[in-house]
């Protein structure tokens, strides 16, 4: 065909100059392929903390408010000022008259020393009643809804002499639903080794452990542990995804309500409630109209999506999405417009160049379009070239960024955190920010692909255009003269 | 054939306006061989544009065949040169990077001839100016003789009424020169063409039916040769 022909012949009479703009604009194009990768890289990222900060499958997150503040909060250095008064139906820890430890359960106090005082408190968080749950499951548009409670234990053991200070040992349980729902803290768990609970389960002392908590402590299926002085045994050990800090333990919801105790001001009891609600909406699309229906029903609860979540997470994953969305962008953006206006300008030298053989080829009759065509055609060849080599290019960046960039880090405040692990200390429980740390991995998708080729043909063909402009302006006799 | 009546062109110059040609009369017969001498910058090669419908009028009319061509749309006069108009220019203007056939063959392509009727006629074309071996080859590997060959080959393998020349042996030693303006003569004749050539070369115009000599951007005809 005299088209392609014309083409390769041309192609290949100019070929340093058709290298040099291909080039130019497969930097420009791999600038934006590696800043899109890196974008979809960050947002991964950001899609993994999100999963880590609020469970995969989960759409939406209820939680209690907290109440008026009590006791001392997270990262306060400043002691607690009240002591939690004696309870009737639990463990407390006092100073005795004499200025030593004792353990009081149901009003009969010993001294501390060889024993352990077990607490089993659930954040510092208004309850939010079980009934709420199944209330949340029905409404409209709602595909899932589980009720958890989140605990954390925390054992004081004294030693039996007065040598030696007492150690604290603890970890987060999670109670939860022993029915099969498609959100909650399970969900996206796969088991090791054992099973899952079972509705049998439901008032059983079984647990089920995390996998990294397991190998730390040595726990295998059978195993027992202690909370709040009951033994639980091992049923089941599972792994959760990557990036997510998952709970140490979790038991039957009805024992962890049985056995957690709430501080006074939240009542004291945990009975029958809960203090995370995990929301799944029917569509992406329902999720604010969903957020917004628990919101009016649960007017003192906090009710989060995951946009809104985003929306708090700060840290370098907030400042690398920055960096990408705002400078990676506009970068992308100047280079691609230098690489455009050189494609332009040499094109146009060039049909300035070949104004004796286009006006030979108007002298031979052919029509201006088809001289355009031909001019086209070489410039789109270029840019082609230009793609292919930019996503190589593009392909090279992400590597690069790959190797060479640093995990990044998100943190949320706890408010809005429902799945978040509790940091306890000494005298009452507080919550604190939860960071969590995930790797860039820059990914380019077949979108990215397309649209690298496309901008490099869309310079190729705007230089190709503006190479035309002079073309369709040129007198035949002109461009003789010019040769003469 | 052609018809000149009051031909006038002018060309802007900075400010002041500059009279190429200067009412020109001229008609020119059905296969005859019209040769314009003159100096540099009187007005031949304008003349040939405006015959060639590269260029269109200030005054006057150009007609070929009773057509008006200074009334012809840009799409008309493309379709016309074309069709009907070769053109042979003094620096061959062959596409560099196309071969010999490739070249001849590109005048062939604004008329929709099929591929293997345009390699047919290609090869005909190169035959006919002595070429057939050098089809392959890039100007650059002919001679300038061979290179001019290859410009006729490709102003006549489109079949058309009217052979415009300016200056084909302008750049060609003076045995080549002889060559082709042989090869012309013996293709003006065997083929009933129209042949206008602009040339300074006294004894090249000698050799047309006629010859006219622009002076000054007017045309006055001198001599009849035997040709006639």
């Amino acid at each position: 065909m005299f088209f392609i022909t014309y083409l390769r012949r041309e192609l290949r009479r100019r070929m340093r100059q058709a290298v040099f703009i291909a080039l130019g604009l497969a930097l420009g194009v791999g600038l934006v392929v590696t800043v899109a990768a890196a974008s979809a890289g960050v947002n991964k990222a950001q899609s993994g903390v999100l999963s880590a900060l609020y469970g995969v499958g989960t759409d939406i997150t209820v939680t209690g408010n907290a109440p008026p503040p009590h006791y001392s909060s997270a990262g306060s250095t400043q002691p607690a000022k009240a002591t939690p008064p004696p309870s009737k139906n639990g463990q407390t820890l006092q100073i005795s008259p004499g200025g030593g430890a004792q353990i009081c359960d149901n009003g009969h106090c010993v001294n501390a020393a060889g024993h352990t005082y077990d607490r089993l408190v659930p954040p510092y968080q208004e309850p939010i009643s079980a009934s709420t749950v199944a209330a949340v499951a029905r409404l409209h548009d709602v595909a899932a809804a589980a009720g958890v409670l989140t605990l954390v234990d925390s054992a004081i053991t004294y030693p039996a002499t007065s040598a030696g200070s007492p150690q604290l040992a603890t970890f987060t349980v999670d109670g939860v639903g022993t029915g099969h729902t498609p959100v909650g803290p399970l969900a996206a768990a796969t088991i090791s080794s054992g099973h899952f609970f079972t509705p049998a389960d439901s008032h059983a002392d079984v647990a089920v452990v995390d996998s990294g908590y397991a190998a730390s402590n040595n726990l295998k299926i059978g195993s027992t542990i202690t909370i709040k002085q009951v033994r639980f045994t091992v049923i089941g050990i599972v792994t959760q995804p990557q990036d997510t800090s998952p709970p140490d333990v979790y038991i039957p919801l009805a024992r962890a309500q049985t056995l957690a105790t709430a501080t006074k001001n939240l009542g004291g009891s945990v009975a029958n409630t809960v203090n995370l609600i995990y929301v799944a909406a029917a569509s992406a699309a329902d999720i604010p109209a969903v957020q917004h229906e628990i919101s009016r029903r649960l007017p003192s609860d906090i009710v989060t999506a995951a946009g809104s979540l985003a929306r708090q997470v700060t840290g370098s994953v907030s400042s690398a999405a920055k960096l990408t969305s705002d400078l990676g962008k506009w970068v992308s953006v100047l280079v691609l417009i230098a690489a455009f206006a050189m494609a332009s300008l040499l094109t146009m030298a060039a049909v300035a160049r070949r104004a004796a053989e286009f006006g030979t080829l108007k002298a031979l009759g052919w029509p201006t379009r088809r001289i355009i065509a031909q001019v086209l055609g070489e410039s789109l060849a270029i840019g082609i070239a230009g793609a292919a080599a930019g996503v190589g290019l593009g392909y090279a960046g992400a590597a690069i960024i790959a190797a060479v960039a640093p995990s990044l880090s998100a943190t949320a405040p706890s408010s809005t955190i429902g799945s978040m692990q509790q940091v306890v200390q000494a005298g009452g429980t507080a919550l604190g920010n939860r960071t969590v740390v995930v790797p860039l991995s820059p990914s380019i998708t077949i979108g990215v692909i397309v649209l690298a080729v496309i901008l490099a043909m869309a310079g190729g063909l705007l230089a190709g255009a503006l190479g035309s402009w002079r073309i369709a302006r040129l007198r035949p006799a002109g461009a003789l003269t010019l040769v003469a | 054939m052609y018809k000149l009546t009051g031909v006038t062109k002018e060309y802007q110059k900075g400010r002041g306006v500059v009279g190429a040609l200067q009412g020109v009369d001229l008609t020119i017969a059905d296969g005859e061989w019209l040769a314009v001498r003159g100096r540099t910058g009187h007005g031949k090669s304008t003349l040939l544009n405006l015959l060639g419908g590269l260029d269109r009028a200030t005054g006057g009319t150009v007609e070929l065949d009773g057509t008006d061509l200074g009334a012809l749309r840009e799409t008309q006069l493309t379709r016309l040169r074309a069709q009907s108009i070769g053109f042979i220019f003094q620096t061959f203007n062959l596409i560099p990077t196309l071969s010999a056939a490739e070249n001849v063959e590109s005048a062939l392509i604004p008329l929709r001839v099929s591929q293997a009727d345009r390699k047919a006629r290609t090869a005909a074309a190169l035959e006919s100016v002595g070429l057939a071996d050098r089809a392959a080859h890039l100007p650059a590997e002919l001679s300038g003789g061979q290179q001019q060959r290859v410009a006729i080959a490709r102003a006549l393998v489109k079949e058309p009424k009217v052979l415009l020349a300016d200056e084909p042996t302008g750049n060609l030693d003076e045995d080549t020169r002889d060559d082709i303006i042989g090869l012309l003569e013996h293709l003006w004749r065997d083929r009933g063409l129209t042949l206008i050539l602009v040339t300074h070369d006294t004894s090249i115009a000698r050799r047309a039916q006629r010859t006219g000599v622009m002076t000054n951007g007017q045309l006055t005809i001198r001599q009849e040769s035997p040709n006639r």
